[in-house]
């Protein structure tokens, strides 16, 4: 049976790539999932006893878990609109006729931090931060400009961060907007130049529509992306100042270390929940566009 | 020649393994000075218990916390956990499986040294959860080259203190220029930490609670503790005698202000001195007790906590590990206690050999004042804490127009809070 | 299309330096604070060349946060290479099998698993995976740690995309010869799969060396601690110094920082590849 050994043999070759997948994709979710309807108590023993939705009723009961909720979407949202904006008027600018020499300076010069260890960066700017001697305000007071809060007071302590975050994940969406601009079709472009359209008109009308493809992979990944918004919040603030960065994951990762494994448990798979409808979601989208 | 070859490594490793080979391991907050207290106990538990060696791993106390919870609660636990007595609570409400240390006490023939006091901190729900091993005092202290180029004195009171801390930030003693030295170091990201520091001012000021009292009455609008409620937010609000980020610190950004030599005046705990009077701020301090708040109340160092061995009842050599929580309170490892961390709990160690600042801690001359420990008697006290923090960072975050109004209105929330949680937990 | 003004070209390039060393800065301030006193920071927070340098922070951090600094940049070096080899090996013969049988309902069912597993947030494994580490009694070793960090969705796109591209007559051509699918697989893919596997080497390399959080989830002692995973120990202990933390930052950025400027056309291109087609 030879048709069958040669079948067979993709099987050897996806086993390994199953196996990892099974016991450390897979499985810790499963049990994941089953904690999250169990009594944090009894959770971890053997004989776990079961509670139902208790724990969801808990959380959604829980005025910081729903306070922790709101802030992690919105968040997500100012999150993706600044690192996509800024990285679209990058990448059209180091596209641009305007640059010719030093590009790849540009590009290395925003791509380094996504490459760079994040906990090594958000150490960094934590001080960069600092109110005594860190640079951020150090900079401002040259310029004659007012202090600015940072990681100290909760009005500005999210947006420091989302400076931070930027700075660590802009570099790649940069990098996939400029790989989208690498393959258009310029002779649109010029095509409307002589049609007599301004710069504005053929960026909204030409270039922006042949941008889609780029535009939806930065939006998934940016989208999951800040939803699990963690290191930095472990890093740099630790949910605080009075709660101002307490975002969903670490909220929930707080309730595991302090043995609320049930409530914790159910926080995540709300999470997940979320995350994959966004995916989801993309995914219908990106089927429908190639359609 | 391969049966050969595998009989010689069969042999080669069973010469290797010791008679007894075993480890217990220690889990703690201390970083790498305990992590060498331990080491140095565990060396003198060895020579009458050959083969044995102890492994202390220092965890961050947050990593701690996690730790220690998830390694009981899934039976994977080390052999001792060592940390303060209200962290051991947590673990014990969380875990239920720290074991009494009662017969472990007992079996030590001359225990009397350890006060009423001391024991009743270490039980929790009816169990002795810690062998008490260090009793923990905390101090005030002020950079003595600062009080010499402004002229000042070791402060007295708490209006001394707060004038002291303007002279500091006005006078730039270190040169670095103005704004980037600070009156106090304070800490304030987590419960335990903020309301430390209310502890702090509040005992050392004579008080005898700092939110409740043993029977659960919430206590912070009586007058004299809402004075001191009031001047310690207003230290890390209006008066503008802290580092803008205090809001975020927890001790390590606490004592990275301190031995930056960024602050003035700031907690001194026993197990400082020893480090600060040979490296960070190289022995460029005073001690002496918190500064008085009321002429009819006695100021004091405090007695902040007890640190003490717990051993999980799932340890993995448990008979071992008891032995060795009772070799904790023998003279050899307190002696190493007292040179090493700072402190102990016997009274007979040697006292030569210390510095004159340690020996001010290990001989007090000073008046004492022990704090309350609510949390041995209240199971819901972390919950109220919890509350109680999140209710204080608000006004830190944005002070209150009228204090008064704020105090009053935050102990009718703890109050409805309080019944809350005794309703709750019957 | 004639040239644009001078003025125009100066403004890019102004605004284009400005970004580029605002996003370079941090790494100045790393370095230079690694070399500086607080003192000096204190006088000088802008300042990036240090007054008197001195490499005191250095030897702060030769024992930190519970283990060596040797020990930390070897395990970093040993855990990094070993779960790349291993994430490159696996994938890339999972990714082979799942593109050449799309169709097969388990490799159906394997791809949806897979994505999906990638997709839960991954901090939020702590337990389950603490759990299941403890399990399969691989907690506290490097075999757990190696294992958990060979899987990823980026590797795994990237070889799909590659293996999705093939020419089918070539395949079609060994198999009229009589070539087993092994054989295909390691004397005709394999060779042609050069480039690709060395971009996916280098990816794996540097996001594995930044990973922290399952390091310190399943090691049961710091002596399996990566640089990350020490740097956020240091952050926390008992009066832990500033220096030496910019020291330790500055110890975990520079070789994948060296990696990248080195690799950094396979990497950037590598990185869209996966994304813009996949």
């Amino acid at each position: 049976m030879p048709a069958m050994r040669r079948e067979g043999v993709f099987y050897l070759f996806a086993l390994p790539f199953a196996a990892l997948t099974i016991l450390f994709g897979l499985w810790p979710i499963l049990l994941s999932i089953q904690v999250s309807f169990t009594d944090s108590a009894t959770a971890l023993q053997p004989a776990p006893a079961w509670v139902g939705l208790a724990n969801y009723r808990a959380i959604f009961a829980d005025p910081v878990f729903l306070a922790a909720l709101v802030r992690t979407l919105a968040y997500t949202v100012l999150a993706v609109a600044a690192n996509l904006s800024f990285a679209l008027a990058f990448a059209l600018l180091l596209d641009s006729a305007l640059i010719g020499r030093g590009r790849l300076f540009f590009k290395l010069a925003v791509f380094l931090p996504v490459v760079t260890p994040d906990v090594a960066g958000y150490v960094v700017w934590r001080w960069l931060y600092d109110q005594s001697f860190g640079a951020v305000n150090a900079a401002l007071r040259l310029l004659g400009l007012p202090a600015f809060g940072g990681l100290a007071s909760p009005r500005t302590a999210m947006l420091a961060l989302l400076i931070a975050e930027l700075w660590h994940h802009a570099g790649f969406y940069v990098l996939i907007f400029l790989a989208n601009l690498a393959i258009l079709d310029r002779a649109q472009a010029e095509a409307a130049q002589i049609d007599g359209a301004t710069a504005l008109q053929r960026f909204r009308h030409v270039t922006l529509p042949q941008l889609r493809p780029a535009m939806a992979v930065n939006l998934v990944y940016a989208v999951i992306q800040f939803l699990k918004t963690f290191t930095a919040v472990v890093v740099m603030t630790k949910g605080g100042p009075a709660d101002a960065t307490n975002f969903v994951s670490f909220y929930a990762y707080q309730q595991f270390d302090s043995a609320q494994y049930g409530q914790a448990t159910a926080m995540a798979t709300v999470l997940f929940a979320i995350v994959l409808l966004v995916a989801l979601t993309a995914y219908r989208g990106a089927e429908r566009g190639r359609a | 020649m391969f049966k050969r070859l595998f009989g010689a490594a069969i042999a080669a490793t069973l010469l290797a393994a010791p008679v007894q080979a075993q480890q217990l391991a220690i889990w703690h907050d201390l970083g790498d000075n305990g992590t060498k207290w331990l080491n140095e106990v565990g060396a003198e538990f060895a020579k009458d218990h050959p083969g044995v060696s102890i492994r202390p791993i220092s965890y961050p106390t947050d990593q701690w916390f996690g730790r220690a919870i998830g390694a009981l609660n899934t039976n994977t636990a080390p052999d001792l956990l060592f940390n303060n007595y209200e962290r051991v609570i947590r673990v014990a409400t969380q875990t239920g499986k720290i074991s009494d240390m009662r017969p472990v006490l007992a079996a030590i023939p001359d225990h009397g040294f350890l006060t009423e006091d001391d024991l009743r901190v270490a039980t929790f729900d009816g169990k002795m959860i810690i062998l008490p091993v260090q009793r923990v005092q905390m101090a005030f202290g002020v950079r003595k080259s600062w009080l010499e180029k402004t002229g000042g004195q070791f402060p007295q009171t708490w209006d001394d203190a707060r004038r002291l801390a303007e002279a500091f930030q006005a006078g730039d003693p270190e040169g670095t220029g103005k704004g980037t030295v600070f009156g106090f170091a304070l800490e304030a990201a987590k419960p335990r930490d903020l309301v430390h520091m209310l502890d702090l001012f509040t005992f050392g000021a004579g008080l005898r609670h700092t939110l409740v009292d043993p029977d659960g009455n919430v206590v912070i609008d009586e007058p004299q503790h809402a004075r001191v409620l009031a001047e310690v937010l207003k230290t890390y609000g209006a008066y503008k005698l802290v580092p803008p980020d205090t809001i975020n610190y927890s001790f390590n950004e606490m004592y990275q202000v301190i031995e930056g030599g960024r602050t003035g005046m700031f907690r001194v705990g026993d197990w400082n001195v020893a480090k600060w009077d040979s490296q960070a701020i190289k022995g460029d301090f005073l001690v002496g007790p918190w500064p008085r708040f009321f002429p009819d109340k006695q100021n004091a160092v405090v007695i902040g906590g007890m640190r003490g061995v717990a051993v999980p009842v799932n340890a993995p050599n448990k008979p071992l590990a008891d032995a060795f929580a009772a070799f904790l309170l023998g003279k050899p490892a307190q002696q190493a206690s007292l040179r090493i961390m700072g402190s102990a709990v016997r009274p007979d160690l040697d006292m030569a050999g210390l510095s004159e600042r340690q020996r001010m801690f290990a001989q007090p001359k000073w008046a004492l004042i022990a704090y309350d420990f609510p949390e041995s008697t209240l199971p819901w006290y972390p919950e109220l804490e919890a509350a109680f923090h999140r209710k204080l960072l608000t006004a830190i975050a944005t002070p209150p127009a009228d204090m008064d109004a704020f105090i009053k209105e935050t102990a009718a929330e703890m109050r409805a809070l309080v019944k809350q949680l005794q309703a709750r937990k019957g | 299309m004639r040239r644009a003004p001078a003025w125009a070209r100066g403004l890019a390039y102004a605004a284009a330096t400005l970004v580029s060393l605002l996003f370079l800065y941090p790494y100045a301030w790393m370095l230079s604070s690694a070399f500086r006193s607080t003192r000096d920071i204190l006088a000088a927070p802008l300042a990036l060349w240090p007054a008197n340098a001195g490499t005191d922070a250095f030897a702060s951090i030769r024992e930190a946060g519970g283990v060596s600094l040797a020990r930390a940049i070897l395990n970093s070096l040993a855990i990094t290479g070993a779960s790349t080899l291993l994430a490159v090996a696996v994938t890339a013969l999972g990714a082979y099998a799942l593109t050449r049988r799309p169709h097969a309902p388990a490799f159906r069912l394997l791809r949806a698993g897979f994505l999906l597993s990638m997709m839960y947030p991954y901090m939020l494994l702590v337990i389950p995976v603490y759990l299941v580490m403890f399990k399969l009694g691989l907690l506290g070793g490097y075999t757990g740690i190696i294992l958990f960090l060979s899987l990823g969705p980026v590797q795994f796109f990237l070889f799909e995309q590659f293996f999705r591209t093939l020419p089918l007559e070539v395949i079609e051509a060994a198999t009229v010869d009589g070539a087993g699918e092994a054989q295909i697989l390691f004397r005709v893919i394999l060779p042609m799969a050069a480039p690709v596997v060395a971009t996916v080497a280098t990816i794996t390399f540097l996001l594995n060396w930044a990973q922290w959080f399952p390091v310190l989830v399943i090691s049961a002692t710091p002596d399996t601690y990566t640089l990350p995973v020490a740097l956020l120990a240091l952050n926390g202990e008992l009066g832990t110094n500033f220096q030496g933390i910019m020291a330790m930052a500055l110890v975990t950025t520079v070789p994948p920082a060296l990696v990248f400027l080195a690799a950094q056309r396979h990497v950037m291109g590598g990185l869209t590849e996966g994304a813009v087609k996949g």
